[in-house]
């Protein structure tokens, strides 16, 4: 009997904090389709009625020039997850295969520095990298802004990813060779098709954090047209973050509608990558 | 030929992160001896800046402001990941891993979204949610983020930091052999004294590497304050060392694009960060981690 206590306990808090953890998501649904502008009240579409031509305040000439088209503000937003993911995959595959199969000298050097790198958050060097992208003619551009991501996020998914590689058999690499294939050949065609749920993974990861990021774009990208929905959002919360939460929440369930459905694809993988490269 | 092989293809890896990370941050040590301002004249001026930290009326508040920060949120962070880890490792397995998938979503949320709906949760006005559920049962609004400023932070930042220490505790807890917890049960132990004598014991290391890695990352993340309170309410109440740093440089005010003086707290952070690092490398016996390839 008393076991039986315990296990009913056991299972409400679980209960309990299932529910804690969805009430924000509920919560933003809930303000997206309310009446009322602060409050969750009744239920309309009116707050997405931006969807049509990406313009907001569509009734208000003064503000709806203030901010910019929506579908260009997501096409940046796009642009900038895809980038990141694209050259994090690039070269963290390549990067990741060297270190797990080769040995030379340097090799644990740079595998340390780069767990070092990766452990010191990058936002200490927001300052000394505003000064390069000016230097360099890149700031207030996506470009620029994809730089910095990616090589934040790099290491990680070197790590991951090299992580990926050891967990595969030599024997099927040196199989591959003995028919007579190179070690390139080797890498391309059998190595790479094994370790895809890694790159699906780092893929996932830095897609989410492109999407995501907020503090890059908002230091570096200065006009408008540049950009991403952080800024967005970030900005109808200053400016009305007291008179219209309901059209900051829908603007943020259009926002969020990728992440939810990449999360829901993904998170086994995903939590991969927390096993093998790690972030607080 | 192997060495062209990985020369080019390790190449990319090193030059980005050489050119991205390491760069900068000697560009920043660099730059915390100069008074860099919006001028962007490299003037070298010793260590004035450290002198001007060091005596500044205000540093002390910082400071104190960072280990309360890192402090707090880590104990709520490492606490709420273990209890989280706990619970879902003792359920049902198809409850437990839909607990640690739906705890593991703030992390990949949009941070401007995230601080928004929390924001909006503990809103001190009449309006936020919190508030009017108290209203509805009949209690009196509580002006949450202006008085409990602190666990706020602790709440925002720990519900995201926790999923970590989940992730790796569960992983650990579920690579316990089940007979040390079935020959503790015929002994008769109690769930709470296997939870204490058995599993704790065995996953102290985990526990240890959670704790020294999430400090090194709380003590420069300052994104959820700026996005909450930025260093309010009042006067600099949750100002920690990066935020100081960041409105020293990019701030809105006339005392911003003081980009050498912020740069100390950065040289300062960085410093901690490195020595930080290089313990926890020795302590974990990362080294292991790095095997040397079979072949060649």
């Amino acid at each position: 009997m008393r076991v039986k206590a315990s296990t009913i306990l056991l299972y409400a808090v679980a209960v309990v904090l299932i529910v804690v953890i969805t009430v924000p998501i509920l919560l933003l649904l809930g303000l997206a389709f309310s009446e009322s502008p602060v409050t969750i009240k009744g239920f309309t579409l009116e707050n997405f009625s931006y969807l049509r031509k990406g313009v907001l305040f569509e009734n208000d000439p003064v503000y709806s020039k203030l901010y910019p088209n929506v579908y260009s503000v997501a096409f940046n937003t796009l642009l900038l997850a895809l980038g990141n993911m694209l050259l994090v995959v690039f070269i963290s595959s390549m990067a990741g295969y060297v270190i797990s199969r080769y040995s030379f000298r340097g090799r644990s050097a740079i595998l340390g520095a780069f767990l070092v790198i990766h452990g010191v958050p990058a936002s200490v060097l927001l300052i000394a990298l505003y000064f390069m992208l000016r230097e360099m003619k890149l700031l207030n551009t996506i470009l620029g802004v994809v730089l910095v991501r990616m090589s934040v996020d790099l290491p990680l998914g070197v790590w991951v990813l090299k992580g990926f590689y050891d967990s595969i058999p030599w024997d099927l690499e040196i199989a591959s060779m003995v028919d007579g294939t190179s070690r390139l050949g080797a890498f391309y065609r059998v190595m790479l098709p094994l370790v895809k749920p890694g790159i699906f993974a780092v893929a996932l990861f830095s897609f989410l954090s492109g999407w995501g990021e907020y503090i890059f774009v908002y230091t570096f990208i200065q006009s408008q047209t540049n950009w991403t929905f952080s800024l967005l959002i970030r900005s109808l919360i200053g400016e009305m973050g007291g008179i219209n939460l309901s059209l900051i929440a829908a603007l943020s369930v259009f926002y969020l509608i990728p992440v939810i459905v990449l999360f829901v694809v993904g998170e086994k993988y995903l939590v991969r990558v927390t096993i093998g490269g790690v972030k607080g | 030929m192997k060495l062209a092989v990985i020369t080019l293809m390790l190449a990319p890896a090193t030059v980005v992160v050489v050119s991205f990370m390491i760069v900068p941050a000697i560009i920043t040590i660099l730059m915390s001896f100069t008074n860099l301002d919006y001028r962007f004249i490299w003037e070298w001026v010793g260590l004035a800046n450290y002198q001007k930290f060091i005596s500044d009326i205000n540093t002390p508040i910082f400071v104190r402001n960072t280990i309360i920060y890192v402090a707090g949120t880590l104990t709520f962070n490492v606490g709420m990941g273990l209890f989280l880890a706990l619970v879902s490792t003792h359920i049902h397995d198809t409850l437990g891993t839909l607990m640690r998938a739906l705890w593991y979503l703030p992390r990949v949320m949009p941070s401007v979204i995230y601080a928004f709906i929390m924001m909006w949760i503990f809103s001190p006005m009449d309006t936020g949610f919190l508030n009017t559920v108290l209203k509805a049962l009949g209690g009196e609004p509580v002006p949450w983020t202006f008085q409990y400023y602190w666990p706020f932070l602790f709440i925002v930042n720990g519900f995201i930091g926790c999923s970590f220490g989940m992730v790796i505790f569960s992983s650990a807890i579920k690579a316990i052999p089940q007979d040390y917890i079935i020959a503790a049960k015929v002994d008769g132990a109690s769930q709470l004294t296997i939870i204490r004598r058995i599993i704790l014991p065995l996953i102290k290391w985990q526990i240890a590497f959670v704790v020294a890695y999430q400090t090194l990352s709380l003590l420069a993340s300052f994104e959820y304050i700026l996005l909450t309170l930025d260093g309010g309410p009042g006067y600099y109440s949750t100002e920690v060392m990066i935020l100081q740093a960041y409105h020293l440089a990019f701030g809105q005010y006339l005392a911003s694009m003081r980009y050498g003086y912020a740069a100390v707290f950065v040289t300062i952070l960085l410093v901690i960060g490195l020595v930080l690092s290089i313990v926890y490398w020795r302590v974990f016996r990362l080294r292991e981690l790095m095997a040397e390839p079979k072949m060649e």
